[in-house]
């Protein structure tokens, strides 16, 4: 590499290598980052893509190897140091205070001060983050509080925090992985706001699309070495899937549209209110037969998720009816519901699905308590679901491959994979997916894809709810679409465009769609 | 070894933070000191069973030589009439370490005496450390052990007086009157645990701040019952009649009022309140619905109803603790109990909130306790000296745990396997 090359990069890693015991995270790496671009970094989980930008930050001292910016090698003690040069990164999961304003959090540690720093400067404040929030296009209030804006809001919030500390160079975790498609592209459009006041973005990714789309580079880690680093005008999706995973990836499962079985859940005019007592599902049919994948898409918000608690027992529906296998279960318990073969992968696995607390032995029962085989209703039998629990590791590729690992201390991926496999091993009659492969990777979207294909096979009935639409086009056999807390249309997906489907979800009828009529309520909007 | 782990672990917790303004030389024995810092509390948050135990002993040491310098220049600067220990060219002193250290074992475990008023408090301690061990497990804090304990032993005082002229002065009396005055203490006590629990449930109020001001309203409402409606006619004290003799239990040693079938029952309650946690679906229910609630309700367990229970078990367990104290020791209730619920929240903490480890806990607790006495008692070493020694014990017993608690917190340790790990979205 040439001087010069190297004076123009905002970032230049030579050599580095993380050790930690027993592993080698970052493998001999060297890795420019041109001033003025973006710069994607792919890899699946644990390809040691954190530990990098880690590196980066200050978080780790790297074992060997050295860390240049704008040229000169640093070496930093401590993210403050790594701030003092221009360093910023956002992380996946926001590090605000919910109960402080925007402008509070933005000023946090680095307060205006009046009063020869007595107080804080609670106008400068607000004036400092207005401009700044101004001078990207932001619009946002300084003075609402963090516990009132939406997901995309706090990320922003998150970018103008480095920004008041002087970064010139930021760091995005996984940024999209929180987001709702339009806030993505929201976030895109930030990013080009970045990029044309001279700043430098490095993003951690694991999907391609988005790198493709937004990057000027894209380099591609596996297993603590870097594979490579490609211009993203050359690069295609099966190129560098293959780079990631080290093997050739199906992005498209088969789908073999099957003969559906009888019907195992049916909802009756379902209505349910959200938290705040507002209708969220109203007058709800629909029906899921054995064998079959019925996918609900919508925009975030638009009801499915009440819709899915309803169904699970987690919320207490206001009307209508729900029946599994015939049965009325409108007023069964949770526990009911469990014992007669739901299992349920939660929206928010953290909250629900996984108790952080426990090691993976510890969750492996969670939900399954009470069923034969793992107790007998007194004690739990921790021998079979030690063996329940190695194999949903084994299978589903769980890493740590360690039943003895805190969940908090797996990464979002595992903990998913983990999930996934627990409520599908278990042989339900109704699998309730909401986001399967939220946070997945590449290799593993396409395992557990074609696990619940395979589920249709063994006559399960699956439900499934996801963000992304591709996904939802490629399992499902047929699609309910939510709009405004209504099923809007069912329709099949071979027959149905991204595009129509993407204006059934914001509520409009596209011309000339086959929408199944009889699924259709009056007007498809409000009554 | 201890006190040089305390100043590094304050560095660990601060490191997010950094220290902006140090300059580079400071920056550089910060960061050496940041490092060993965070190396210690690693080791902490692994150590294994075994290692616990040999930091625990080797603390306990370190604590004894600590004090007994302590005693030593306290006795240069304390006049009496008989020193006690000469040493050339520094002088006299009036007391002497080792003496004081032996007097103290000697009290605690000396003779039967000694050793029947030390497994008196160690049984006392079980119970009340088990209450607040129970609860902490569950991932709920309570701190009204104490007011439960009040309550449950005026309960079981009040409830047994009438039963001496019901029931035969015998052994059958016995298992009717005894049995019947715990499970009063543990309704009583596990109601005042109830409301708290109910509190926290379905009012989300912080079960550390209800269970604090219940204490206050159980003494006051225990003393006013019995200085104004219930008390002993006979007496000018705040105090019940003295249950009757069928109601005590029969002390194991003449002349102390210790009873080894409380002490066992103790063992007994330790040992099913381990299993509950580690074997039970109820014990995984209660525990997941402290812990994490919406995981609870998730896996089909109404977590609002556990954390009642959880708390009643809890605050039964600090009745228990009452009823005995009356039933073993004071054979009523006075105003001014011991300070045992308190204690078990020490004794609990220094367990690492293990039940089993509850047990040589309370003992340690209850050796101090009574050992101290005997020293207060046999030597002219003055009381705050004495509770000097043995808060020094449990505090350097304590701090390899609350440490090891304090670095899981703040996540030491967990990462043997960073890569595995990696993924950007740790919590």
């Amino acid at each position: 590499m040439s001087q010069t090359e190297s004076e123009s990069a905002a970032v230049r890693l030579d050599g580095i290598t993380k050790r930690f015991p027993g592993v080698v995270a970052n493998d001999d790496i060297d890795f420019t980052v041109e001033r003025g671009t973006i710069h994607a970094l792919v890899g699946e989980n644990g390809a040691g893509k954190t530990t990098l930008m880690n590196v980066i930050y200050g978080l780790y001292e790297p074992t060997e190897g050295t860390v240049f910016v704008d040229g000169q090698p640093r070496a930093f003690e401590s993210p403050r140091d790594a701030i003092d040069v221009g360093i910023g990164m956002i992380h996946q999961h926001f590090m605000l205070v919910d109960t402080m304003t925007v402008a509070e959090n933005v000023v946090l540690g680095n307060e205006p001060t009046k009063l020869g720093g007595l107080l804080t400067d609670e106008r400068a404040a607000v004036e400092a983050t207005g401009d700044l929030a101004d001078r990207y296009g932001f619009d946002i209030d300084p003075t609402e509080r963090i516990e009132e804006i939406s997901v995309g809001e706090q990320q922003r919030v998150e970018i103008l925090k480095t920004l008041y500390r002087g970064a010139d160079i930021l760091i995005f975790d996984e940024p999209t992985a929180v987001l709702t498609p339009q806030e993505v592209e929201a976030l895109f459009e930030v990013f080009e706001e970045l990029i044309a006041q001279g700043k430098t973005i490095v993003f951690i990714t694991h999907k391609l699309g988005e790198a493709l789309s937004v990057a000027d580079e894209i380099s591609v880690l596996r297993d603590g070495e870097l594979v490579g680093t490609l211009p993203a005008e050359s690069a295609d999706r099966e190129e560098l899937a293959r780079m990631m995973v080290g093997r050739d990836v199906l992005l498209e499962v088969e789908r073999q549209s099957s003969e559906y079985g009888e019907v195992v859940l049916e909802t009756t005019d379902l209505t349910v209110d959200d938290d705040r007592g507002v209708r969220a599902v109203d007058g709800v049919d629909f029906t899921v037969h054995s064998g079959e994948i019925f996918g609900l898409a919508g925009v975030d918000g638009n009801g499915q998720s009440e819709l899915i608690e309803a169904v699970t027992g987690l919320r207490l529906p206001e009307g209508g009816r729900i029946e599994l296998h015939g049965d009325p279960i409108t007023d069964w318990s949770r526990r009911e519901r469990i014992e007669a073969g739901m299992s349920y992968v939660a929206e928010d696995r953290q909250k629900r699905s996984l108790v952080m607390e426990y090691d993976l032995l510890r969750n492996g029962v969670l939900g399954s308590q009470r069923l034969p085989g793992f107790s007998d209703g007194l004690q739990i039998d921790w021998g079979y679901t030690r063996q329940y629990v190695d194999d949903v590791i084994d299978e589903y590729d769980v890493r740590p491959a360690d039943p003895g690992a805190e969940a908090v201390s797996l990464s979002g991926g595992n903990q998913q994979k983990f999930i996934v496999g627990r409520e599908i091993e278990r042989d339900p009659s109704l699998l309730v997916a909401a986001q399967p492969t939220r946070g997945v990777d590449i290799g593993s979207i396409e395992f557990i894809h074609n696990r619940l294909l395979d589920l249709k096979t063994e006559e399960t009935a699956i439900l499934l709810i996801s963000s992304k639409l591709e996904e939802i086009q490629q399992l499902s056999d047929r699609i309910g679409v939510m709009y405004d807390g209504e099923i809007v249309a069912v329709v099949d997906p071979d027959e149905v465009s991204e595009e129509d489907l993407g204006l059934l979800m914001a509520g409009e009828r596209p011309s000339g769609l086959d929408v199944d009529a009889a699924r259709v309520r009056a007007g498809g909007s409000h009554e | 070894m201890s006190s040089g782990e305390g100043g590094n672990g304050d560095d660990g917790e601060t490191e997010s933070g950094g220290s902006g303004g140090s300059s580079d030389a400071d920056r550089g024995r910060g960061g050496d000191w940041r490092d060993r810092g965070r190396q210690t509390l690693d080791w902490l948050v692994n150590a294994s069973a075994a290692q616990r135990m040999a930091i625990s002993l080797a603390a306990l040491v370190f604590a004894v030589i600590v004090g007994g310098i302590l005693v030593f220049v306290s006795g240069f600067v304390a006049t009496c009439r008989q020193p006690v220990l000469y040493i050339p060219l520094l002088g006299e002193s009036c007391y002497n370490p080792a003496q004081v250290y032996w007097t103290m074992l000697e009290g605690a475990f000396g003779s039967t005496a000694n050793l029947a008023r030390t497994l008196q408090e160690t049984t006392l301690l079980l119970f009340t450390g088990l209450s607040v061990a129970v609860a902490f497990r569950a991932g709920l804090f309570n701190v009204g052990t104490q007011g439960q304990m009040v309550l449950g032993a005026l309960a079981t005082g009040l409830a047994l007086v009438p039963l001496g002229s019901v029931l035969p002065d015998s052994i059958i009396g016995m298992l009717v009157a005894i049995p019947l005055g715990l499970v009063v203490g543990a309704i009583v006590g596990g109601f005042w645990g109830f409301i708290p629990g109910a509190m926290k449930a379905y009012a989300d109020a912080n079960e550390v701040i209800t269970t604090i001001m219940l204490n206050f309203v159980a003494t006051g409402l225990a003393f006013y019952l019995v200085s104004e409606h219930l008390g002993d006619p006979g007496t000018g004290s705040v105090q019940t009649v003295p249950v009757p003799s069928v109601a005590r239990l029969p002390p194991t040693i003449d002349g102390s009022r210790f009873s080894v079938i409380a002490l066992v029952g103790a063992l007994l309650v330790a040992v099913a309140i381990y299993l509950l946690y580690d074997r039970t679906v109820l014990g995984y229910e209660l525990r997941t619905s402290g812990l994490q609630e919406s995981a609870a309700e998730y896996s089909g367990v109404d977590a609002k109803r556990n954390v009642v229970t959880s708390m009643s078990l809890s605050g039964a367990l600090g009745g228990i603790a009452g009823a005995v104290y009356v039933m073993m020791v004071h054979y009523r209730w006075q105003t001014g109990m011991p300070a045992l619920g308190f204690d078990g929240i020490a004794v609990s903490v220094l367990a690492g909130n293990n039940p089993i480890g509850v047990v040589p806990a309370a003992l340690l607790f209850g050796g101090l306790k009574s050992g101290s006495f005997a020293v207060d008692f046999a030597l002219g070493v003055p009381g705050e000296l004495v509770v000097v020694l043995r808060g020094l014990i449990i505090l350097f017993v304590a701090m390899p745990e609350f440490f090891r608690m304090l670095g899981k917190y703040y996540d030491f340790g967990s990462d043997p396997e960073p890569v595995a790990t990696d993924g950007g979205e740790r919590r």
